[in-house]
Formats: C-alpha cells, structure tokens, sequence
C-alpha cells in the first residue's frame, strides 16, 4: 500500500517560538524551581548533620559478586516486620485491652464492622507466620551458607535473639483476640514457662499478675506484645542491620576471587 | 579459625567484594522484588484465608480441643509425644532450652574455616536433619486430632449392607469417640499412642466375641464396659460392631 | 611493697600519661569524678527502674482474696458420677474469672484419704495437670480426658495415662445450712497429700515439692 504523506498544516506566525536573543537567561520553570528548592534543602540538612557520607557509605558499599535471591531473605523478613508495625499501630487504635468482655468485643467490632478492619487484622495475622517462615529461611540460609563464621559471630547470636523475639511476639500475640484459641494457648504457653525449677512458679505469677488469670494480665500481655519486644525488635535489627553494613554481605562459599578479576565458579 | 586463615578469609573476602556492583541499585532492586512478593503472599493469604475470630474465650469449657498456631506445632507434638511424666520438665523447658542454647554458640563450636555446605557434611547433615524433624513434628502436629472425635469412612461392605448394620456402625463409632477410647488408643490418625494398644486393625486380630469379652474384662488400667453390658446391650452391641469392623 | 609502688608513680595525670589527661589533674581527682559519674548514672537509673519493677511484681507477693460460693443442696451431688459446676476464682473479669469443677459426693469405698470437714464432697479442677487443658468427665469409661497431649486421669482424678504429673486439682469444700460451698483450691500429690495449690506440669511426688516451691499468692488452708 502506498504511503500518502499529507504537507503539515501552516503555523500561525504567534505561535512560532521565538528564538533566544543572546545574553538572556533561560527562565526556570515551576519544575526547576521544585528541583533547586530539594536540592538546598538536602544540602541544609546535609551541612548540619553530615549524613550525606553515611547514606553513600550505606548505600553504595559493595556487595561482592555472586550474591543471588537467596540473600533477599534478610531484608524480606524486616520488610514483613515493617508491615506488622504499620498493621499493628492500626489495629492499637481500635483495640481494648479489657479480659471482661471489651477485647474480644472490639476484636470483633474491628473485623465485622471497621472499613477493611478484616484486611487489616488478616495482614497481621498472616503477615506474622509469614515473617516466621522468612526468619526460618534466613537463618537455614545463614547456616548452610556457612555465614556466621568468623567475622560474623555476633551477628549470628544478635540474629538467634531476633528469632526468639519473634517467637515472642507470637506468643504474646496470641492472647489479644481473646478468643477461644488465644485463652487456651496462653494458659498453655505461660505453663510450660511454669516447668523451670525453682523459679517458674514465681515467674508465672509474674506473668499472669497472680495466681490465676487476672485483670492484669491481659494488659500485660499488651505492654510487652506492643511496647517491650517491637522496642527490643527495631533495636536489635538496627544494630543487625549495622554489622552487615559495616562487614560486609558475605558472598556465596563457592565463590572465589579471581585474580583477572572475573569470577569463576569452582567446580567440587 | 586460626590467625592465617582470618586474614586469609578477609583478603580474599576483600577482593570478591572489590569485585562486586554496588548495593543500590542492584541488591536494593532484588530486595524490593522480595519485598513485594511478601506483600503479594500476606495480602493473598489474607484474601483467601481471612481473618478468623473463634467464639469468645471461655475458662469453663469441658468441650473445646486447645491447638496452637502452626509454627508452635512442632513444640505441641513434642509434648504429645514425650509421655513420661518424669520428662515433662524436659519436653517443656529441657529440649527447647538446650536447642537454643546449641543455636547461641553455633560460631563457638563450630570452628572449620570450610564455609562450602558440601565441604562440612556434619553441619549440612545436622541442618537437613533439624529441619526434616521440625518439619515431621510439625506436620504430626497438624494432623493430631481430637481424642474426643473419630472420622472413619465406613468400610466398603458395611456401606453396601447399608440399613441396619450401617446405623449400628455409625452409633459404634460415635460411642467409641464418646467413650473416651481414643484417649489411650489409637484408631488410625485419631487418638494417642498407649497407653492401650492400637486398635486401626482390631477386627483382623480378633473376633467380635473376643472383643465383647476384653471389653466386659479387660485388664487393669482399662476401665471395664459391663456396666454398659448390662444397661445398655444394644449401644455395646454397637460398640463391638464398630470395633470389629476395624481393618486395614 | 603495693604501697611504695604507688608512692614512686607520678600524681598528676599527665606525668602518667593517661588519655584525655589535663594540666594539673591528680589521679585522686580523676578518680572521684569517674566514681561520681557512675555512682550518678547509677542512682539515676535505679530511680525509674527499680519502682517500675517492683510495681510489675508487686501482684507476685499479694495474697489472692479466697471466698467461698454455693454450688448446690448437700443431697443434690451423686456418688459414683460427676456434676459440672462453674464458680468464680477470680473477681472483677467477669467470665473470664470463672473456671468449671467436677462436684460428687465423697465415696467411702473409693475415697482412701483421710476425711476431715474439707473433704465431705470431692471437687475437682477441670485443668489438666500436664500443661492446663480443660478435660472432660466421660461416663462411659469414668475418665477424666484431656484433649491436648494425651492425658487420662481415672475416677478419684489420678493420673492413668498419658504425661500428666500429678493427678487433678481439688477445691476446698464444706456444708453451710445443707448447702454445699466451694472454697480455695488445692494440689494433691499421689497419695493424695494435701499441698499449697501449684501450677500444671509441677510435680509434687520426690523432690517436686521442693523443685516447684508454693507462693506467697496462694496457699493451702495450714493443717489440712
């Protein structure tokens, strides 16, 4: 088929742009203007802290060759940690800690009634065998790897805390529905801390606020599920977080340098 | 680790790093893939699984069947599983103690510069090993069901003979979860391993007269049924029906 | 010799060349001031830490308020099978308080303990004492089952199978104006001694006692 060109309709003579005379500046547009007014204010801040080398060294520090999907496992499980502290800040607003009626209450209230208050506490929920599963991968990665050798020792034992921890607010998350499964696991859970010798009597009245399930113990629950363990958590990752920075991502065992610099894979 | 095969260890590590790309864009960009995978997971499961909210606790229940969430079962079939009494102590505290305590000093006792998984076959075999065990208690943990219920299909010639067998065996099989059995026998998935015997394939080892009989004069802990015997001879009756029926 | 070692070390700081040391700072001086910066930290530290704590352990010495609640008339309770009751153990929760016990009669022929006025009808906790699932009475076969890990508890509430460690726990009871009422609760080893109530999966056979020591929260009545 033919091409047919049709001529370009002619340009009004007030809308030809007119051609630059020399000597005058370009005029900055609203888009500059945005652009210079990020960029000094980065620098302000930049001057006054000096965090411009920190987020460089953070950020563009190498991470040796050969690292593949596996090494996604790490930041995975503080991308699910991340979600179960937004969805967990949500739910705080509708919860109350109260055992005589009003937490199972505003459990259900949240669920049935709240505008995607079911996603919401669906996320959390499923958000935390989720990250369960993801520690697990992490830590199974970590350890066939062979990553917690020398210089990452303490990064291992920070990391073993970080799983209990986790399991920790499992368990203490549990209880707050205050349905039927919650109450029976907690009475489980807080009796199997009750077999330590000596001390597990003492420590179960501690936990329970007496010697049964109290008023309190709901609220205390409460405190360390949403205030003690998510401190401990972010406190813990952060300085997790620094020591991979600062030594490194370990590359995988089979990797070995080369001397021309390419990288070849060993064969066993 | 000695002192050469650190520095060997960092040298080395130092030149694969100096070979490596920069972590933003190019791990960041793996990362952010991941992360929007979990997300897609979560929201996933969370679309088709919901958000289940059980009837309101309840400390007086006689009737409810306590089971942890999923990642706790492998600890709740330990439990199940350790049946001495003199070794609660140990299936609570003991085990999961001593396991983490291995978890904490892994770096300590394992000293071999050898960080290749098919180069240090103990720790690969004690890795595969854990993670098949927790795997196996987990999944018997999930199928562990209640000792106060007992789903059996009936066996193909009982459906055929359908009426009046069928009913007897059905009311047997509601008598025998009713009746406690499961509590110290087995019946294929349902119920605890002893103190009783397994009884999946009773019907194949005896005879429905010897059952009457065992049930009517067992021997001690088993509590006997004449009492039922007696009172109640069509719901015994029932019971030796079902029992008897029991094969592979 | 310690000490004319110390005298022949030079006073000031500097000649000792410790770091951050300054002009005309004696060791004496330096001393008191790292001391008093840790004594400070320390009392500062201590003043929200140690009331915080203890207002989180206070409930671990207080004493549970014991009551005692009818259950039913003296003659409504059969001998050789179990009623459920619920009664209140702990106040101001409402349901969540509240906990079922399995009420019958005391039976001569079966009931070996010595009987005094707490033990004229039994009442048994419906906790398991293997980790504290609620068990349920079967007539059929007169056992106690747990649901969870498997345990099995016979008519009196002792231990036939399974991994409980002790068998079922007991209430106080006692006979008002032909009522009968349901007091504190109470653990029993297996010979059926009274002990001060303890949690699930706390043996109190052997060494158990001492092992798994009672709480100043909850104790058995003294004598009984």
């Amino acid at each position: 088929m033919p091409k047919v060109k049709l001529p370009k309709p002619p340009v009004p003579d007030a809308l030809v742009p007119r051609p630059k005379r020399p000597g005058t500046a370009e005029k900055a547009g609203p888009r500059d203007v945005a652009k210079e007014t990020g960029i000094s204010a980065i620098d302000w801040v930049d001057e006054r802290t000096g965090m411009s080398g920190a987020a460089r060294w953070l950020m563009f520090r190498k991470v040796p060759k050969g690292t593949n999907w596996f090494y996604t496992l790490g930041s995975a499980t503080m991308f699910a940690f991340l979600s179960q502290a937004v969805t967990g800040v949500f739910l705080a607003m509708y919860y109350i800690p109260d055992p005589a009626g009003g937490a199972y209450e505003s459990v259900r209230y949240l669920t049935n009634e709240v505008f995607l208050g079911e996603f919401v506490r669906g996320m959390h929920k499923w958000g935390a065998s989720v990250m369960v599963i993801l520690v697990m991968l992490h830590m199974a990665r970590t350890f066939f790897f062979g990553a917690y050798k020398y210089p990452r020792e303490l990064n291992w034992i920070i990391g073993v805390v970080l799983l209990v921890l986790t399991f920790v607010m499992g368990f203490t998350g549990y209880l707050l529905p205050f349905d039927q499964k919650a109450y029976w696991a907690t009475v489980v859970g807080v009796n199997i801390n009750g077999t330590a010798p000596i001390i597990g009597p003492y420590l179960n009245d501690f936990i329970r606020a007496g010697p049964d399930f109290t008023s309190t113990t709901l609220a205390r629950f409460y405190s360390i599920h949403m205030l003690l363990v998510p401190g401990a958590l972010a406190a813990l990752i952060g300085a997790h977080l620094w020591l991979v920075a600062k030594q490194g991502t370990t590359a995988p065992p089979w990797m070995k340098a080369d001397k021309k610099g390419d990288v070849g894979e060993e064969r066993a | 680790m000695n002192r050469a095969q650190r520095e060997e260890y960092l040298r080395e590590y130092s030149t694969l790093k100096n070979q490596g790309k920069p972590f933003f864009p190019y791990a960041v960009a793996k990362d952010s893939a991941m992360a929007c995978v979990v997300m897609a997971v979560i929201i996933l499961m969370t679309i088709i699984l919901g958000a289940e909210l059980l009837p309101k606790a309840d400390p007086t229940t006689t009737t409810y069947v306590p089971r942890p969430e999923w990642y706790f079962y492998f600890l709740f079939e330990l439990l199940r599983v350790i049946k001495p009494p003199e070794l609660v102590a140990l299936a609570t505290i003991g085990i999961p103690t001593i396991c983490l305590i291995l978890l904490f000093l892994l770096p300590f006792y394992d000293r071999n510069p050898e960080r290749r998984p098919e180069r240090r076959p103990v720790a690969t075999l004690a890795g595969i090993f854990t993670i098949v065990a927790i795997g196996y208690l987990t999944y018997l943990g999930a199928t562990g069901g209640s000792p106060n219920e007992l789903e059996i299909e009936a066996p193909p010639p009982i459906q055929a003979a359908g009426g009046e067998m069928l009913a007897s065996y059905e009311a047997g099989r509601i008598m025998v979860a009713q009746s406690g059995c499961l509590a110290c026998h087995k019946i294929g998935e349902n119920g605890n391993d002893g103190p009783g015997p397994d009884l999946t394939e009773v019907g194949q080892r005896l005879p429905s007269q010897a059952i009457a009989r065992t049930l009517q004069n067992p021997t001690a802990p088993m509590p006997p049924y004449d009492e039922l015997a007696t009172k109640n001879p069509e719901q015994f009756n029932n019971l030796v029906t079902f029992l008897s029926q029991l094969r592979e | 010799m310690a000490d004319r070692r110390r005298q022949q070390k030079p006073k000031l700081t500097e000649d000792q060349g410790m770091p951050g040391a300054f002009e005309g700072e004696t060791v004496t001086r330096r001393r008191a001031v790292t001391s008093s910066a840790h004594i400070f930290g320390g009392i500062a530290a201590a003043a929200f830490t140690l009331p915080a704590l203890g207002f989180a352990m206070g409930p671990v010495f207080e004493k549970a308020e014991v009551g005692w609640e009818q259950v039913g008339a003296a003659g409504s309770f059969p001998m050789d099978t179990y009623l459920p009751k619920v009664i209140t153990v702990s106040d101001g929760v409402g349901e969540i308080g509240r906990t079922t016990v399995y009420m019958r009669a005391r039976n001569p022929q079966l009931d070996t303990e010595p009987e005094d006025e707490f033990n004229q009808f039994v009442a048994l906790s419906h906790r398991c004492m293997h980790l504290g699932c609620p068990i349920r009475y079967v007539d059929a076969s007169s056992r106690f089952i747990c649901p969870c890990h498997g345990g099995v508890y016979g008519f009196r509430g002792e231990v036939t199978g399974g991994p409980p460690v002790r068998p079922l726990d007991r209430f106080y009871t006692r006979v008002r104006a032909g009522q009968v009422e349901v007091g504190p609760r109470y653990s029993v080893n297996s010979e059926f001694q009274r002990y001060s109530p303890r949690d699930p999966a706390q043996p109190l056979d052997g060494i158990g006692p001492y092992l798994y020591p009672s709480r100043p929260t909850i104790r058995k009545f003294p004598n009984t």
